[in-house]
């Protein structure tokens, strides 16, 4: 065996670097996940046509595959006319792709929120909008959480597959260091730590906010 | 006729309502006038079609046909409209419908802060003049969950008030709770019925009906079969349905 780890030391900081960009792509693009999927919830639950658009949506993203849109927005649309950086590109790709599964995340939570709620609500002169906005999506964003969760750590992890349409995140930046410095397994170990390490500080935040969204059900005050 | 009877401003109109759930037809034309302060009672079997009639005054149900008045106004299938007239309709529910999400406190001032505008502060202190007297105002930083059926049933006719509303309806208050609970429940509507308020009632609690209301209304497969003072529907009923129904309760 030659392995060498202490090569990464060297590379370190530019390994960080990159890690800083896997991050903004995250979350960016989860971002805009979340504003796609609230969306398409909404209009997928609601009794107007335009839930065939979010039918549609969700069926087209969920059906292929990741990469494969990648490369669609960044190789195919500039054949008409609409070039994207690379880096709007990412982000463009994987908001529209965690926009498909958040948006069956959200409906999930609005959908389990009993019709009582909205009933009682309604029945207190609240709209439909006040209704969901101060009633119905508080409570469905907890119960939602948990899977939110879980695809924010599958954006992070996606966010490598930006690496072939040219941006220097994470993995390209240690694919790049690897091949000059013959030194794969070093590079990609290192690698897969920080994704590691990126994600569990995300699982972290997202535990202490579940725990601290979940305080109506802990304060027993009798 | 009872014409030394002084005419009282009507509150609720219902004329010739119908409602279809698919191709049942659940109310078969009801015709029927609440005054301002009047008690009235329903009562039926489970499937008669009384929480269902209560549900169509502040517009829970669509109208199939027919018309409802609340206050002169008349209830419009329309948003507007549908808000309108909830503000001035109070509803408590079976099961309570608190927001789990928010405190007792925070419950009560949802919709006088957003839907009436009120300032915070001003919200708050009807909030707790409300909470003194359910005798809850000790409750008012806790969460539903924490709470009794009883403590629970309370607060929803607190948050309820808290829209000063000119009727209040309750659809069976106290069918989910336990026995002990249910009196508790009871005494806050009496109270409210002593204050004045417009209130309708379906309920299985006929010491309650016997005790507070103006008027029992009995129905039956969608219709009033009979209506009354409580003393004639539960002392001497006319109708062979009534007779049923009431002797099936005593058993």
């Amino acid at each position: 065996m030659n392995l060498d780890f202490s090569i990464i030391l060297k590379y370190l900081p530019y390994l960080l670097q990159a890690a800083g960009l896997t991050i903004e792509l995250a979350v960016l693009g989860i971002a805009f996940g979340i504003l796609i999927g609230l969306v398409a919830a909404l209009l997928k639950i609601s009794h107007t046509p335009l839930r065939f658009v979010a039918h549609f949506y969700i069926w087209l993203i969920r059906g292929t595959p990741l990469l494969v849109q990648l490369f669609l927005i960044y190789f195919g649309l500039p054949q008409l006319g609409i070039t994207l950086s690379a880096f709007a590109s990412s982000v463009l790709g994987l908001g529209i792709n965690s926009g498909a599964y958040l948006a069956e995340v959200f409906r999930g939570g609005i959908e389990a929120i009993p019709v009582g709620q909205t009933e009682a609500s309604s029945s207190l002169g609240m709209g439909k909008f006040l209704t969901m906005r101060r009633i119905i999506f508080p409570q469905a964003l907890r119960i939602a959480l948990p899977s939110l969760g879980n695809q924010f750590i599958i954006s992070l992890k996606d966010s490598s597959l930006c690496s072939v349409i040219t941006m220097s995140e994470l993995l390209q930046t240690s694919q790049r260091f690897a091949s000059v410095t013959f030194a794969p397994m070093e590079f990609y170990t290192a690698a897969a730590v920080l994704y590691l390490l990126m994600t569990t500080v995300l699982s972290a935040v997202l535990s202490s906010f579940e725990w601290r969204l979940s305080k109506e059900n802990r304060t027993r005050g009798c | 006729m009872e014409l030394a009877y002084k005419p009282e401003k009507s509150m609720i109109n219902v004329n010739g309502l119908i409602k279809d759930f698919g191709k049942t037809r659940v109310i078969n034309g009801i015709d029927a006038t609440v005054s301002a302060g009047e008690v009235v009672v329903l009562i039926g079997a489970s499937g008669s079609g009384k929480s269902t009639f209560l549900r169509c005054l502040n517009g829970l149900e669509t109208l199939t046909a027919g018309e409802i008045l609340i206050d002169s106004v008349p209830l419009e299938n329309k948003s507007s409209s549908l808000k309108q007239i909830r503000r001035q309709v109070g509803m408590v529910f079976q099961q309570f419908n608190l927001f789990p999400h928010l405190t007792v406190l925070e419950n009560i001032i949802e919709a006088p802060i957003h839907v009436l505008k009120q300032e915070k502060v001003n919200a708050i202190q009807v909030a707790e003049e409300l909470l003194s007297k359910v005798g809850l105002y000790d409750k008012r930083d806790n969460y539903p969950a924490t709470l009794s059926g009883g403590q629970g049933q309370r607060v929803a006719i607190a948050r309820a008030l808290a829209m000063h509303p000119k009727i209040m309806l309750f659809d069976e208050p106290t069918s989910a709770l336990d026995p002990e609970l249910v009196g508790e429940v009871l005494t806050v509507m009496k109270q409210l019925a002593e204050d004045g308020m417009t209130m309708v009632v379906v309920t299985h609690e006929m010491a309650f009906a016997r005790e507070v209301a103006d008027r029992v209304i009995f129905i039956d497969e969608g219709r009033i079969v009979e209506e009354g003072l409580p003393v004639q529907i539960f002392g001497n009923p006319q109708e062979k349905r009534t007779k049923a129904f009431l002797s099936r309760l005593n058993h």
